[in-house]
């Protein structure tokens, strides 16, 4: 699922201003305007969702056969445009999905008359022949790859030509206008989970053909917002309501507390509960605080600098900012950040005691503290809210400084010096995002624990696809990085150590072990049990003890919010959640 | 209200016979004037303590680093972070509990490197194809005056992110594109002087004596011309400190060193709260220096050739 | 006078030409693999290429010889450079790789709130750093005057983004006089463009009040006291008037860069013009769009100077003569 690097994962800042002044706006007042902010992003061609703005803009115009319940825990799956939860063969090859009568398409010229169709089951197949077709260039096929009969051939076969959509493909079955047939090569239990995915979402063909290379700029979806205006693409898109949507509804349950904080106020209203969403691109941290502090936005994340002015040592939000009815919102996610040996480097790579001993010489308290608390240290690379999380075990390595000598000794570099050259040993380590004073501080804090041990590390800092392009051809010696789980399931942290997903691939260490491999190719097609669990237990405990990675924390999200928003609740999956949120304009004073 | 005598030392250059002489009268005269006028000497004096400070820093850095050790103004101190102003933390700490002062000293070393290096790259670009555009004339000058037209034509600030980008972030990447962005100026007005000069009697002389062109060039004219590298060395050190300021802020300037842009941004976030210490810092730093330079470098063009006031205006 | 203005405008077409090599060899030579970027880490080699078939960043970069000698003479021409030439002739810019959007329509964009930004800056900061610096001349050697050259160096000492920096801090956020960042409406452009003006006021007045003086102490104003002429009259009718000349030039040079827009007004506040475009652009190596506002801005200033000159030329006799 998307990668982000360190900071900034998941910020979706969702401002409400009643600004907006003198410009024309395109409703009467009375109604509900939202304004929010986001990133640059690519498009909203479904298969181009690769980073998580793009994947949330998406979601607001686009839909998929299922996704998330917004508020049960554990996370569970909903159908969204199907009826019902596939039906699955009993030798688990077959999935029959019914799609949902009397959805319509958003207006738009591509269509005949202007007036959004029907949607169909053909629709889902169109689109997944797109997602296949290498003239789109997605990079999101890797979840159908080798999955599904006859895709892959039809993906082989764009290579050379221009595939004609028209023929059928064996393993995509249109039973009639609202069912479909998926038929798998083998079982695939994580097919429900990836039907929840961006790349997956329905589009119709006559935008898609209409607006041929333009597609990206002009969607035609069933989601609950449509685009009003995406002028200027680097500062703002603006979303209102779709007036042809299916009318799906706010949900109904939650989990214990969700009533007592507000949340099912709305329960069983038709969505979206927003008229407008506005979403800014505002590139300066700094700019954004200082708009939320002025009551510009709805939602803000809180810097690390920022922390200690905002939150007291109680973990409470300081007084000033409780009088103006400000709330805080912590919760745990499902996230991962580490630092990565590339396996194939000749200094790290084979040196199982030189990596160990840097992973002993990292202070993950100091590290913590740096973040103001607002992670967790993490001793593997599942995080806590996962099964197979094991609670009890201790962190293999601790910080312990002399332990760290002895190994960097036991490998050959006894104080940290070459013993060939006489030298320190130099490392180097990679990293996206140049100017974030955030990455450089805390790279400086990593740079000062190695230095404890006598090891110097050399920072580079690249922008993001700089760096990601370094990583594929294996370029790295070190780097840092952070996985956020595409889907709630344990499975896809695994991904990260799997031997043939090497780079290009997320295995961006290159870190290949059998017996690893074996155990996931297992796991991989089990149902969620206690045997699976128990293979993840297994899994992590090999890739600890071989060490890749020197695992550094889960974060938190710290969340605060102006008064006059409504209905959120963190999740792991957040990208369609807009159309659950709410305005209270009463409270809102500008 | 009475008009200004014309300085001496300007008409004294117009003259055209006794040249070399001339130079050296130029340079006392010039300097007489310059030690006359308080202003000037102060800037010099703030100058010079700066320059003074960026070799302390310098050597700082470069003991550190052959003993492989980390530098003192690169030390972590956790506990200490965010420290208000203390005698032994003049300026406080930032957010790693750095102390902020000597990250300022820091900077005033990158800043120096900067200024330097940029002059390194722009100034014999400059010099060279202003002297063989100017003495030679005909197809050359024509060759060279399109390069430069080509050059500075191209959008400043733009054309250094490009080089940035294609070349690299960090120290030579800001420095070859300052550097290749900023010769333009005085490469005309080098060639303009090459024009003038090569006509007097003294090269003419030398010519007809057989003295090949490459040493006329460059050991009789240029000395002639050297005052113009010298006033376009003073003021493009300061343009070129501010520039580096803004990359920094952009992204692409120096890499792992403090310098004065990295305080700068790094120290937005903290305003909010009150927090003045680290932008101060750096900016009054940065100041004074700039200031320093653009005094100096106005009194040095005075007292060595007034006419250059006005001269980027008028050549075309 | 014919004569010179199309000899002036002829010598457009080698500047440009030199200005697209430049932009060729920077961007095409020496930064050439932009296909992968674009296309990500899932790509496989033959999808790369596929890219790069399709941008036209295969082949010779200059001539072809191989295909020259094997096929017809004229597929010498069947190069990089040539094709680039070629879209640069029709304003085809490509699209942008970041967001795949064509650049023609991003540049088209981003034109408007880049103008609506620069043009009242360059205006205000003219007509300001003008007056400013006729008041200095008017009041020459007195505190006035010195106090005014005090306050540009000053000025200008500082660097731009302190400026903003604390703009935004204490006029926008503390006092809430105005919008911290943004576009939406003309009250967003008051701040951008005041501290637009104030940071650019010191190099202006300077430069302007040494052209002014320099004028003053030229023989023809002091035949002009010497006559009797009033401050007054010798400052508006004579020096005005010749100062006008570098004045005129500094402005009209200026006019090109405006379309560029101050990168750093418009990221700062949220404008979402060119400036805005090209931070972004360098943010995510976006090639494209930096070659082609590097281009567009280039013939803009080369046009520019095209016209200063002629007009130069109609005012001053002598230069027809060159």
């Amino acid at each position: 699922m998307p990668r982000v690097a360190l900071p900034t994962f998941i910020i979706l800042l969702v401002c409400a201003a009643t600004a907006g002044p003198a410009r024309a706006t395109l409703m009467p007042s009375g109604q509900q305007p939202f304004f929010g902010t986001t990133d640059r992003i690519r498009g909203f061609d479904p298969v181009q969702a690769s980073d998580v703005y793009t994947v949330a803009a998406i979601s607001k115009v686009y839909e998929g056969l299922y996704e998330f319940e917004y508020l049960v825990r554990p996370y569970r799956v909903r159908p969204l445009l199907a009826e019902s939860m596939p039906e699955i063969s009993a030798d688990r090859l077959t999935y029959t999905i019914h799609v949902k009568k009397g959805v319509r398409f958003a207006d738009d010229p591509c269509f005949p008359g202007g007036k959004g169709r029907e949607l169909t089951a053909e629709d889902f197949i169109y689109s997944w022949k797109r997602l296949a077709d290498t003239h789109n260039r997605s990079p999101r096929y890797f979840n159908f790859e080798g999955r599904i009969v006859g895709l892959d051939e039809f993906r082989d076969k764009s290579v050379q030509q221009k595939v004609d959509y028209d023929k059928p493909i064996e393993g995509l079955r249109v039973l009639d206008r609202y069912t479909l047939q998926i038929l798998l090569k083998a079982p695939y239990p994580q097919l429900t989970y990836v039907l929840t995915q961006a790349e997956t979402f329905a589009v119709p063909r006559e935008a898609a053909e209409f607006y041929g290379a333009e597609f990206l700029n002009h969607p035609v979806g069933t989601g609950p917002f449509i685009v009003a205006d995406w002028r200027w693409h680097n500062y703002r898109i603006e979303y209102v309501r779709n007036p042809n949507y299916h009318g799906d509804t706010y949900p109904t349950q939650g989990e214990p507390g969700d009533r007592e904080r507000g949340l099912l106020v709305d329960a069983g209203k038709p969505l979206p509960l927003l008229d407008r969403v506005t979403e800014y691109v505002i590139a300066d941290d700094s700019t954004a605080w200082l708009k939320f502090l002025a009551g510009d936005l709805a939602m803000s994340p809180i810097s690390r600098d920022n922390f200690g002015a905002v939150v007291t040592q109680e973990r409470e939000l300081t007084p000033e900012l409780r009088a103006r009815g400000i709330r805080l919102d912590v919760a745990l996610q499902m996230a991962t950040f580490y630092v990565g040996f590339n396996m194939e480097d000749p200094v790290v790579g084979p040196n199982k005691k030189l990596r160990q001993a840097l992973a002993c010489a990292v202070d993950l308290k100091k590290w913590v503290k740096f973040y103001n608390d607002r992670l967790l240290p993490a001793k593997g690379i599942l995080p806590p809210n996962v099964e197979g999380y094991d609670s009890n075990a201790p962190p293999a390595y601790a910080f312990d400084l002399e332990r760290a000598k002895r190994l960097l000794t036991e490998a050959g570099y006894p104080d940290g010096r070459d013993p060939k050259t006489g030298r320190r040993l130099t490392l180097n380590f990679d990293l996206p995002q140049a100017n974030d004073p955030q990455e450089r501080q805390s790279t400086d804090l990593l740079a000062h624990f190695f230095d404890a041990i006598g090891i110097e590390l050399k920072p580079s800092y690249n922008n993001w696809p700089e760096f990601l392009k370094k990583l594929e051809r294996k370029q790295c010696q070190m780097y840092r990085l952070g996985w956020i789980v595409p889907y709630p399931d344990a499975i896809n942290f695994f991904d990260l150590f799997y031997g043939p997903n090497e780079s290009p691939g997320p295995n961006e260490s290159n870190y290949k072990n059998p017996e690893f491999d074996k155990l996931f190719e297992i796991a991989r097609v089990m149902d969620d049990a206690p045997e699976r669990t128990e293979r993840f237990r297994q899994m992590e405990a090999i890739v600890v003890r071989d060490c890749p990675f020197i695992f550094l924390s889960h974060p938190l999200s710290y969340r605060l919010m102006q008064p006059w928003f409504k209905n959120y609740k963190y999740h792991d999956c957040p990208y369609p959640n807009s159309k659950f949120y709410k305005v209270d304009p009463a409270r809102m004073n500008h | 209200m009475t008009a200004p005598v014309l300085d001496h030392v300007a008409t004294a250059a117009a003259m055209p016979a006794r040249d070399t002489e001339m130079a050296v009268s130029l340079w006392r005269t010039a300097w007489r004037q310059i030690r006359r006028r308080r202003l000037a000497m102060t800037c010099l004096g703030i100058i010079v303590f700066y320059a003074v400070v960026a070799v302390y820093a310098e050597s700082v850095y470069w003991y550190y680093r052959l003993r492989q050790e980390t530098p003192p103004y690169k030390v972590v101190h956790f506990e200490d972070r965010f420290a208000k102003p203390t005698l032994q933390h003049p300026l406080g700490t930032d957010s790693l509990g750095r102390d902020v002062l000597r990250q300022v000293i820091q900077g005033t070393r990158i800043a120096f490197e900067v200024g330097i290096y940029t002059s390194l790259i722009a100034i014999p670009i400059a010099v060279i194809f202003g002297a063989l555009a100017g003495f030679f004339g005909r197809w050359v000058d024509d060759l060279i005056t399109w390069v430069y037209t080509v050059f500075d034509s191209v959008p400043y600030l733009l054309f250094i992110l490009a080089i940035a980008m294609v070349v690299g972030k960090g120290l030579f990447g800001v420095c070859l594109g300052i550097g290749l962005t900023t010769w333009v100026g005085l490469c005309r007005l080098i060639r303009g002087e090459y024009l003038k000069h090569r006509d007097r009697q003294y090269v003419l002389a030398a010519k007809s004596l057989g003295v090949g062109n490459l040493s006329i060039i460059f050991r009789h004219i240029l000395p002639n011309v050297v005052h113009l590298v010298i006033i376009s060395f003073s003021l493009r050190f300061p343009s070129a400190i501010l520039t580096e300021v803004i990359l920094s802020y952009l992204g692409v300037g120096v890499q792992g060193e403090p310098s004065w842009g990295i305080m700068i941004s790094d120290a937005k976030i903290r305003l909010w709260q009150g927090y003045w210490y680290e932008l101060g810092g750096a900016t009054v730093a940065m100041f004074f220096i700039v200031l320093a330079f653009n005094l100096f470098g106005d009194a040095l063009r005075d007292a060595l050739d007034p006419k250059l006031r006005t001269a980027e205006a008028k050549t075309a | 006078m014919l004569a010179y203005i199309i000899r002036r405008t002829l010598y457009v077409i080698p500047v440009v030409i030199g200005v697209a090599l430049v932009t060729f060899i920077l961007f095409n030579v020496v930064g050439w693999d932009a296909a992968t970027q674009m296309l990500g880490r899932h790509a496989s080699k033959e999808e790369i290429a596929a890219l790069r078939q399709q941008l036209g960043l295969t082949g010779p970069k200059f001539f072809n010889f191989t295909a020259a000698l094997q096929g017809p003479w004229w597929r010498l021409f069947d190069s990089q450079w040539f094709h680039y030439m070629k879209q640069l002739a029709t304003l085809d810019f490509g699209r942008s790789f970041a967001s795949n959007q064509k650049i023609s329509t991003l540049m088209l964009n981003g034109i408007v709130p880049s103008l609506v930004l620069a043009v009242p800056i360059f205006l205000i900061t003219l007509v300001v750093s003008i007056t400013i610096a006729m008041l200095a001349a008017y009041y020459r050697d007195t505190w006035i005057d010195r106090s005014i050259v005090v306050a540009s160096v000053i000025g200008l000492s500082v660097s731009y983004l302190v400026y903003i920096m604390v703009a935004q801090q204490v006029l926008a956020y503390q006092s809430g006089w105005f919008p911290i960042w943004g576009f939406e409406s003309a009250k967003y452009l008051i701040l951008p463009v005041l501290v637009g003006v104030v940071s650019g006021l010191g190099s202006e007045v300077r430069f302007f009040r040494t052209v002014m003086l320099d004028e003053m102490y030229q023989d023809y104003v002091r035949t002009a006291f010497a006559k009797g002429c009033t401050q007054n009259t010798v400052l508006f009718k004579h020096v005005l008037k010749n100062a006008m000349i570098p004045v005129l030039t500094s402005v009209v040079l200026t006019i090109p860069f405006l379309y560029t827009g101050n990168l750093l007004l418009e990221t700062f506040f949220g404008i979402p013009g060119l400036g805005y475009l090209n931070v972004e652009a360098v943010n995510s190596t976006d090639y494209p769009v930096i070659k082609a506002t590097v281009f567009v801005g280039s013939v803009l200033y080369v046009i520019a100077t095209v016209i200063t000159d002629i007009c130069y030329a109609m005012v001053d006799p002598r230069i027809k003569l060159r």
